[in-house]
């Protein structure tokens, strides 16, 4: 009987300038295999259907538990994450592409920066430093800590914004990921500090008003994050703030 | 190098910038647009289906509600302020909001995709249909202004023609959705629906507003086409 076989096809960059390419891959069935650990097998013995020699291919991945966000990619034309992605469920051939709205390290490696910079525009942390003990902050409630756990699980993997119509060099949009985080760390006792500065920031250029409300970021985000509810409550908060400075000024 | 394909040419590809904070002013034209949909608009077609409903009792019934509203105190200062300028507005801006989005509905068919999609499509659709509507029944032919009671004959004029009709038939239930959606869209943007199942029940609320809507311009349509008032009499004035 003939061995089991998975077939994949994967889209190859050597470089942010460099022409792509597609090249195809065959590899043994394993039970529980998904596409980080098909990639794992190509890189020890990277060698394309043709026989051709290749590379390995370069790709992003650390805790293959989908708890760091890192192996976002397009798989069979969807963004998702790959350590997640079980050979089983997925039509063959994998079509394996880097996401599309970031720029393109090498291969399916992306620079994903954008976020981790939109994070750092809205101030999502909790501000503790100081130059005396602030001492222990005010307890949350059970009920609070329920009603933050979910915002708290996203993994920045970008997911819903890659899937986001309004996420494009045209708009800048900011991305559901970042409005999520607004509503957490407004939440939260000691976050809140910052609360009407997270406002208006979101009401810049590239804003909150730019969300067209399609919706794909909820239905993609690997964690499940409550993104559209975000929108809605961060929407309201920010129309408040806008009146309430305008009113004041 | 035999498996090596090139699929494209070498381009550099530009990131997403990251959010301007607090700056810039695209907030408080996107949420004017938003708003405008909603009130004047929304509410001056409501009043335009309710208005047209009077067709059914016929072409002088039609005609009263004709006059009456160009009899309205400031009627013309109304019509531009509350009707042609928020129209143009939320035209001309919704038409740049189309531009700028990249719809990819194509990777992933989800519910919430289409209508974003539709939503853009519908419309364009109602904005070249205005374009044509106003120009042939408001700003040429018999004015209706100073004529109301000639306007149950000039609609029924135009609607003879079955390539009128059919535009007449997409257009009324292109808007019809546009702004029903809208109306949901708003409720959802704004915050005033922040939870799933208010957003799911309002969305009953609206597809049961969309359909009543549809139902009661596409009757009015059917008093200008249908047998009830064949060959509206011009009166004599
Ligand atoms: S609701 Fe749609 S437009 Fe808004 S952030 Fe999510 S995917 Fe983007
Ligand atoms: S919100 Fe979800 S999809 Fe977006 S970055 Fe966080 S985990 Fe990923
Ligand atoms: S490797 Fe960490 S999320 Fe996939």
């Amino acid at each position: 009987m003939a061995e089991r076989t998975v077939v994949f096809e994967i889209k190859r960059q050597a470089s942010p300038d460099a022409p792509s390419v597609w090249e195809r891959f065959e590899l043994p069935w394993r039970p529980g295999m998904n596409v980080i650990s098909a990639m794992m097998e190509i890189a020890g013995n990277p060698v394309t259907c043709e026989g051709h020699c290749t590379t390995p291919v370069a790709y992003d991945s650390n805790c293959l538990e989908e708890i760091c966000g890192s192996c976002a990619m397009r798989i069979n034309g969807k963004a998702r994450m790959a350590c997640s992605s079980l050979v089983d469920n997925l039509e063959q051939p994998i079509r394996v592409e880097p996401l599309s709205k970031f720029p393109l390290v090498r291969d399916l490696q992306v620079d994903r920066s954008v976020l981790f910079e939109n994070l750092k525009k809205v101030k999502a942390w909790v501000p503790i430093d100081g130059t005396y003990d602030l001492g222990s902050g005010p307890r949350l409630t059970p009920q609070e800590q329920e009603a933050n756990y979910p915002l708290s699980n996203c993994i920045s993997c970008t997911c819903c914004m890659e899937v986001c119509p309004q996420f494009n060099v045209e708009t800048g949009f900011v991305g559901a990921a970042t409005i999520a985080q607004v509503k957490l760390f407004n939440n939260h006792p000691t976050g809140k500090v910052f609360k009407e500065e997270r406002l208006r920031a979101l009401s810049g250029d590239g804003g909150i008003q730019e969300c067209g409300y399609a919706q794909n970021c909820v239905q993609a985000c690997p964690k499940q994050l409550p993104l559209t509810s975000a929108i809605s409550d961060v929407g309201r908060e920010v129309v408040v703030q806008k009146v309430k400075d305008w009113l004041k000024s | 190098m035999a498996t090596a394909q090139p699929t494209s040419a070498p381009q550099l590809q530009r990131g997403v910038e990251p959010l301007r904070a607090a700056e810039g002013s695209s907030f408080l034209w996107r949420k004017l647009h938003s708003l405008l949909g909603i009130l004047p608009l929304g509410a001056f077609l409501l009043e335009h289906l309710l208005s047209n409903f009077e067709a059914l009792k016929g072409p002088l019934a039609y005609g009263q509600q004709v006059y009456f509203l160009n009899h309205l105190p400031l009627v013309r200062v109304l019509e531009w302020v509350f009707i042609f300028l928020p129209l143009l507005y939320h035209a001309v801006y919704g038409v740049s909001i189309w531009l700028r989005g990249k719809s990819n509905v194509v990777y992933y068919p989800w519910a919430g995709n289409w209508m974003y999609t539709l939503q853009r499509y519908t419309g364009l659709i109602a904005f070249a249909y205005l374009i044509q509507h106003l120009w042939r029944e408001r700003f040429t032919g018999v004015m209706l202004p100073e004529n109301p009671y000639y306007a149950f004959h000039k609609v029924q004029m135009e609607l003879a023609n079955p390539w009128m009709l059919a535009i007449y038939v997409v257009a009324m239930i292109a808007i019809c959705w546009h702004f029903s959606y809208g109306v949901w869209l708003f409720a959802a943007k704004w915050g005033i629906t922040p939870g799933v199942t208010a957003r799911r029940r309002f969305g009953y609320v609206c597809i049961a507003l969309g359909l009543l809507l549809a139902v009661a311009g596409l009757a009015s349509i059917y008093a200008f086409v249908g047998p009830l008032y064949p060959n509206a009499p011009v009166p004599n004035l």
